[in-house]
């Protein structure tokens, strides 16, 4: 008993013109994408301020289900501004807070800056206690329809003052950021009162807020 | 480079990948109705017209990581694991006829659907990963947003499903011409 297997036998003609066919395809996009190459750099540097850091950064905060360790230490004075050329200084001016590290290509803050604006266009926030953004771990290439951040964050109304993080990233390593948003609430002599990691929500910024004006209290 | 540039690149893969995507549902529906026969529009091509596919995309990615510099996420690698392979395995199947390359190339094609499903779900439910971004390299991150639903997991699993639908349905498996003496 033997076996033959019949095989067609590959057309010459036909495996050119399917060889063909993709290395045309390929050229195209290759061509594409040299064109993209030799565009010139964009100036990423509009993302980005001057921040200087005086004091001691908070440790990261690494386990937001173990709580935040830090509590009760002093954070350190934070200085920046935004992209209008205005400077502000996060330090013990006497003022609870409450920060919002914010990534512009990250989801959750982009669900969570919404209801920021809108809980704070209501009178949410209450009148003793600040809230800065602060805009971290700006990427261009990783979501380049909410860069630069300050764009998004005016298509989104926001109107609280912004600290824009440089480019070694001081503002993330000086509230110990581990994951985005960061929310980071301070009493008035800069003493961390707690920190929350990722979506809160509306609930959230009430929760913080009255964790701010508890300070105001003791 | 600009964000017009990534866009245009974006723009003309998506509808890449939407005519692709197109024709395997198509395909698909033609098969259902006609059966098995139905394998006969295609003839031999179904493995080439695979190949392409996934050169495609192998290609596509590699120039949004290493032109636009993108830097691939977890599910991103598993994805490229499943469909790089196929750019070499379906050339060498097409170029030999061996229509058994379908066995090798269907479970990559498998495999990489459902990751290209569940990054794609993960992007538009963030909070299936827990309500924070890993500022590493999160996979919810959208890094290209075409038409406001098609994204580079949408894309990978157009491919996978092209692929899925040539080699499952349109390649006779002819190589079994055996004749017993």
């Amino acid at each position: 008993m033997s076996k033959t297997q019949t095989k067609k036998q590959p057309s010459s003609r036909n495996l050119v013109y399917w060889i063909g066919g993709g290395v045309i395809g390929l050229g195209l996009i290759f061509l594409l994408a040299l064109s993209i190459a030799g565009e010139p750099a964009v100036d990423t540097s509009i993302a980005f301020g001057e921040v200087t850091v005086e004091g001691e950064n908070l440790p990261f905060f690494a386990d937001p289900n173990a709580g935040d360790l830090a509590v009760g230490l002093t954070a350190p004075t934070v200085s920046g501004g935004d992209w209008m050329g205005n400077d502000f200084t996060i330090g013990p001016d006497g003022r609870p807070k409450i920060l919002v590290l914010l990534a512009h290509w990250c989801p959750h803050c982009q669900a969570d800056v919404p209801r920021i604006v809108d809980w704070i266009d209501s009178g949410g926030l209450p009148a003793q206690v600040d809230l800065y953004g602060l805009t971290v771990l700006t990427n261009r290439v990783r979501d380049g329809s909410t860069w630069p951040p300050q764009d998004w964050l005016e298509r989104e109304g926001w109107t609280s003052p912004v600290v824009m993080d440089d480019e070694e990233g001081s503002a993330v390593s000086a509230f110990g950021l581990v994951a985005t948003p960061l929310y980071v609430v301070l009493d008035g002599e800069n003493k961390n009162l707690g920190r929350f990691s990722g979506e809160v929500g509306t609930s959230g910024l009430v929760t913080m807020a009255n964790l701010a004006l508890s300070s105001l209290e003791g | 480079m600009s964000n017009d540039a990534i866009l245009l690149y974006s723009t003309f893969l998506a509808l890449l990948a939407l005519v692709a995507l197109t024709a395997a549902v198509g395909l698909l529906v033609y098969r259902l109705v006609k059966g098995p026969e139905a394998a006969a529009i295609l003839e031999g091509r179904a493995v080439w017209l695979a190949w392409i596919v996934a050169l495609v995309a192998t290609v596509g990615s590699l120039i949004y990581s290493e032109v636009i510099h993108f830097v691939p996420c977890r599910l991103c690698w598993f994805q490229r694991i499943a469909m790089y392979p196929m750019a070499a395995v379906l050339l060498v199947g097409a170029i030999r006829r061996e229509v058994q390359v379908k066995y090798y190339a269907l479970p990559l094609a498998l495999i990489g659907l459902p990751i290209s499903v569940y990054h794609y779900l993960l992007q538009t439910f963030p909070s299936l990963e827990g309500g924070a971004c890993d500022p590493s390299n999160p996979c919810s991150a959208k890094y290209v947003d075409i038409f406001g639903f098609i994204s580079i997991p949408f894309m990978a699993g157009a491919g996978f499903i092209v692929i899925a639908v040539l080699l499952g349905l349109y390649v006779k498996d002819t190589n079994k011409e055996t004749t017993i003496q």
